[in-house]
């Protein structure tokens, strides 16, 4: 694509045989809600939709095979974790900017609504409308000055704000300094229901994903992707459009801060580390960048396999890394990649 | 002051050696190689591991040892880089670019771990360590070890510097890093090539470890995390891809963590030093000394 | 091709789903937690503790204490006729981690939980362990946020941070220093004493607190953070984190010309603080800290046995660990079952149990009632007692 300093969008499908291969994946039924690249015929539609049922029937009737308060907790997790790859998917799949500090916003939207939840005994749900606007405002912030800036720059500075934001939260006395607040009350006391509330909201919010995806928006953020000079020429305001990526993935992570302050009870910085940042992206690529369908799997991956591995006590990161090598080069492109480029 | 801008310099250098080899291969095969800290880590525990094998030493022979130790160091973390991009990165350079990031991360976590599961999660001390004789220079207290220090760093760094930019070695890497494929039409061997930049990247990240080991004297399995962000920072910020850029941005990135120390206190420091960053990236988004290249269509 | 992404799916969701097997379901018997207190089943400890992230290294000094307290304990024939078995959990200092590690403990039965390390991540795990009836004792973790619930089934048996800055302040005044520079590593247990500590010298007359410096953890080099303490020309230098950074400090703060007191907090004592600083930079180096087992009786054989157990010497919170255990022992004992809330008023009544820290009683808030802080120095590279601050 071009010279020394790097292609235009990291996350671009590199040459031509790079995504073309797994284009042919029509896929059978699998996870969750949500479809692609629009649909070119009606029965590609249902079986999309089939597959988000299928997905989303089996995290509706897992509690039934295994409800032990560590089961239900790590599920809990993985929806989370799900939603937050799906807003990432929006900034990085979708619209190919490199996003090395996406819990920023996960932080912005959980001290937001943990810290008014506590000091003004607000109850979760009425915190949402103050979590919505700090984190649009934080998506602006962080958005407005950086994103004229192309990818690898783009990057460090995300990681930048995120580290930016973590040690102000951990700094700040509003914040509860390094042990962070806690006592935050539960959205509903049982942890069968706030996990079954926890899928509703997930999978509407990854629902929601995959429609802006497909959106006229959408296809101005696949365009920017694939060439953002070329959508500049074709008349698409690349800087706005950017920015609406960004500030979309900001209030998905803003929500899903929110669902993480009431599962957990209590906010500290240390859940904020670049570290988190990397695995919400890990999510994203090793699902497959920009398909609805393989982020969801991708976090579940992420989320879930340390737990498989806490057995092996010492041993567990270590096989855990050495599995994300395996898995990568088994499937570069994905375990579940989107359906190559828009239609020709 | 000059104590600040000494500090800044000295941790600088650091940044600086690891930076680049991040720098190197990120130049060639466009990889944010986030392995390359461990790689560091690595160097320090080879270091440390040699040391052990060699034996007590009497401190007059400390220097000479501890500069054979990091020759051989060199040689093993160069080794280990060479086998990592055999393992992680050579099978995904045709796959979409972000999946390299994917087994970077995968290898760094196999890197600590398995270090953690062979040599415990307790820290290690070097057994022979860089003593203090300090000197006052212009009101700045410094140590001779500490020159001795910046002194292996910048003889390494203008050999590379010399290395890419004066040999055909260096040619070919700048040929690959313009464009590969042009490139394995014109003869170059890619795959050697890259394999000897990952090679000379980790060799200098290696040394840095040992110098660390054998100057701070505590070594631990996560011991590269963070100076490996530190120097992915300092390479961008130099430019990167750019070898004196990458040493400039390292050299800047210590002298902004000593002043940020001083202005506001250390709790505030990083975000001190990447708000500057960020301000600075904003105002010339292609670092301090990386070229304005048109994107092409 | 077609079928790759179905097969990686249903694998994985398959051990998603069965993470800790089956018959557990919202329709099956539902025993989640409920340990049936049957005279051959043992009776299990849980541990949550860092073992993996940034603070890894502490985790198993906490663990090799606990079993080493255990395997002693099982030795003279364990508790009430069972034995004792230890289960640990990760909590990788990071909230979410802790609560399933916690999660994971309450699914496998635990009934009292000895662990506890970083504030942060032990606080989202006290109503999970609450609401499953299980009594905590916290070994590491001390910050005030974890009492100020007034959760009855949390018990602390680290000394606070305001004892040890008490005590802290007390041997500064008996040292007649005049300008002290407190050090810190930014994590709530290593800010709160520094912090308090400064209050405590805001009095006025005595020593005056100069400057408070917070450095990151983790680095190896604090050059820019000594620089800025030794600008206000302190003459008592006192760094309330762990021994990693403190060896660092203590090194390089000599390396830079200083040659008045350093004095470090309980997290730094640790024969690797010295091996790290150096013997010469370590000699005369104080710390304020609970009894250890050189100055209490009848534990010298203690280090020993850990010695010659793990091959290693125990580290930061081994005592706190090793305590953890034997006093859940006790309450166990004392209360006649496992059952949380027996064992939680026994707990309550202990009055004189022998603990590193000194005898045991609780204060209403179930910290403990005397920190036990003495003053330690390094004397030929080991720490020994200076002043028992009576």
């Amino acid at each position: 694509m071009n010279g020394t300093t790097g292609p235009t969008g990291p996350a671009e499908p590199t040459g031509p045989a790079g995504t073309a291969g797994p284009a042919g994946a029509t896929t059978t039924k699998v996870r969750r809600l949500g479809t692609d690249s629009p649909p070119s015929r009606a029965s590609k539609l249902m079986q999309n939709r089939w597959a988000g049922l299928a997905g989303l029937l089996i995290a509706l009737l897992a509690p039934f095979v295994n409800a032990t308060p560590y089961a239900l907790s790590v599920m809990t997790s993985a929806a989370i974790a799900v939603m937050l790859a799906a807003g990432l998917n929006i900034v990085v799949g979708y619209c190919g900017l490199l996003d090395l500090g996406y819990v920023a916003f996960f932080a912005v939207g959980a001290y937001t609504s943990g810290v008014l939840a506590t000091r003004f005994d607000l109850p979760l749900p009425a915190t949402i409308p103050a979590v919505l606007v700090a984190t649009v405002i934080a998506g602006i912030v962080i958005g407005a000055p950086t994103l004229r800036l192309r990818s690898d720059y783009l990057a460090i500075v995300t990681l930048g704000f995120g580290e930016i934001i973590r040690i102000t939260a951990n700094n700040l006395d509003v914040t509860g300094g390094p042990s962070g607040i806690y006592g935050i009350p539960h959205l509903v006391e049982s942890p069968v229901l706030f996990y079954y509330l926890t899928v509703v909201v997930v999978s509407l919010a990854v629902l929601g994903a995959a429609r802006l995806g497909r959106s006229r928006l959408g296809r101005a953020w696949r365009f920017v992707r694939e060439d953002e000079d070329a959508a500049e020429a074709m008349g698409v305001h690349t800087y706005r459009v950017k920015l609406a990526a960004y500030i979309a993935g900001a209030v998905w992570g803003g929500m899903a801060g929110v669902l993480f302050a009431a599962q957990l009870s209590a906010v500290s910085p240390g859940s904020f580390t670049f570290l988190s940042s990397a695995l919400v992206l890990m999510a994203v690529v090793l699902g497959g960048m920009g398909s609805t369908p393989g982020v969801v799997v991708g976090a579940v991956v992420i989320s879930i396999l340390p737990e498989i591995l806490r057995d092996l006590a010492d041993y567990r990161f270590f096989l855990f890394g050495v599995l994300l090598i395996a898995f990568m080069i088994l499937r570069p492109q994905g375990i579940w990649p989107a359906r190559s480029k828009e239609v020709p | 002051m000059t104590q600040l801008v000494w500090n800044g310099l000295f941790v600088g250098s650091f940044y600086a050696l690891v930076a680049l080899g991040y720098s190197m291969v990120y130049g060639i095969i466009k990889l944010l190689n986030f392995a390359h800290g461990d790689l560091y880590m690595l160097g320090a525990f080879a270091g440390f591991a040699i040391l052990g094998a060699v034996g007590g030493v009497s401190s007059s022979m400390a220097l000479p040892l501890l500069l054979a130790v990091l020759l051989a160091t060199m040689v093993a973390t160069g080794l280990a880089g060479v086998a990592l991009e055999r393992i992680a990165y050579r099978p995904l350079r045709r796959a979409p670019r972000l999946s390299l990031l994917i087994t970077a991360v995968g290898a760094s976590f196999a890197l600590e771990y398995g270090m953690r599961a062979v040599a415990g999660a307790d820290p290690r001390v070097y057994p022979v360590r860089l003593g203090g004789t300090s000197l006052e220079i212009l009101g700045a207290r410094l140590t001779v070890q500490q020159i001795v220090l910046i002194g292996v760093a910048v003889l390494l760094m203008a050999g590379l510097n010399l290395l890419v930019t004066r040999t055909r070695e260096g040619r070919a890497m700048r040929a690959i890093a313009l464009d590969p494929r042009t490139s394995a039409l014109m003869g170059i061997d890619v795959n050697a090539v890259i394999s000897r930049t990952f090679f000379i990247g980790s060799a200098l990240a290696g040394a840095a470890g040992v110098m660390a080991g054998a100057y701070y004297g505590k070594i631990d399995f996560m011991m590269g995390f963070l100076i490996g962000l530190k120097a992915f920072t300092a390479a961008v910020i130099g430019g990167i891809g750019n070898i004196p850029g990458t040493m400039l941005g390292g050299l800047l990135l210590g002298l902004l963590e000593s002043f940020g120390t001083f202005w506001l206190g250390g709790e505030w420091r990083d975000v001190f030093a990447f708000g500057v960053l960020i301000l600075f990236l904003t105002v010339r988004p292609t670092g301090l000394l990386g070229e304005r290249v048109t994107e092409r269509v | 091709m077609r079928a790759t992404p179905l097969k990686c799916f249903t694998s994985l969701a398959v051990l998603g789903l069965l993470v800790t097997g089956c018959g557990q379901g919202l329709l099956g018997d539902g025993g989640a937690g409920q340990a049936t207190a049957e005279k051959d089943e043992p009776i299990v400890l849980g541990m949550l503790i860092p073992q993996s992230g940034s603070e890894a290294a502490i985790g198993p000094y906490m663990s090799n204490a606990a079993q080493l307290a255990i395997d002693e304990i099982n030795a003279k024939g364990g508790v009430l006729g069972r034995r004792l078995e230890l289960k640990t959990a990760d909590d990788a200092c990071d909230a979410q981690s802790a609560a399933a590690g916690a999660n994971k403990l309450v699914t496998e039965g635990i009934d009292v939980s000895v662990g506890g390390y970083c504030s942060g991540a032990t606080l989202p795990t006290l109503p999970i362990f609450g609401k499953a009836g299980i009594p905590m004792i916290i070994p590491a973790a001390n910050s005030q946020e974890l009492v100020d619930q007034k959760l009855k089934h949390v018990f602390l048996i680290n000394g606070t941070g305001s004892q040890q800055a008490a005590a802290a302040e007390k041997w500064i005044t008996k040292q007649g220093s005049k300008s002290v520079a407190l050090m810190h590593d930014n994590t709530s247990y290593s800010k709160d004493i520094a912090l308090r500590t400064q209050a405590l010298l805001e009095a006025p007359g005595g020593a005056e607190a100069v400057i408070t410096e917070a450095v990151t953890p983790k680095e190896s080099d604090y050059s820019a953070n000594i620089t800025n303490v030794l600008a206000k020309k302190p003459d008592f230098v006192y760094w309330t984190g762990y021994f990693q950074e403190g060896g660092l400090i203590a090194r390089q703060l000599r390396q830079a010309g200083y040659e008045d007191s350093i004095m470090v907090g309980d997290g730094s004592v640790s024969p690797k603080l010295v091996e790290i600083a150096g013997d010469e930079a370590a000699e005369g180096l104080y710390a304020t800290m609970t009894q250890t087992p050189d100055t209490l009786q009848g534990a010298e054989g203690w280090i020993e046995a850990y010695q010659k157990k793990y091959s290693s010497e125990p580290g930061p919170y081994s005592n706190q660990a090793y305590d953890a255990v034997r006093l859940a022992a006790e309450a166990v004992t004392k209360a006649g079952a496992t059952d949380g809330d027996k064992v939680i008023a026994a707990l309550e009544a202990i009055d004189g149990f022998s603990m590193f820290s000194g005898p045991l009683k609780f204060t209403p808030e179930h910290t403990l009632a005397n920190g036990g802080f003495q003053i330690l120095v390094v004397k030929d590279d080991k720490f020994a007692l200076q002043d028992a601050l009576k």
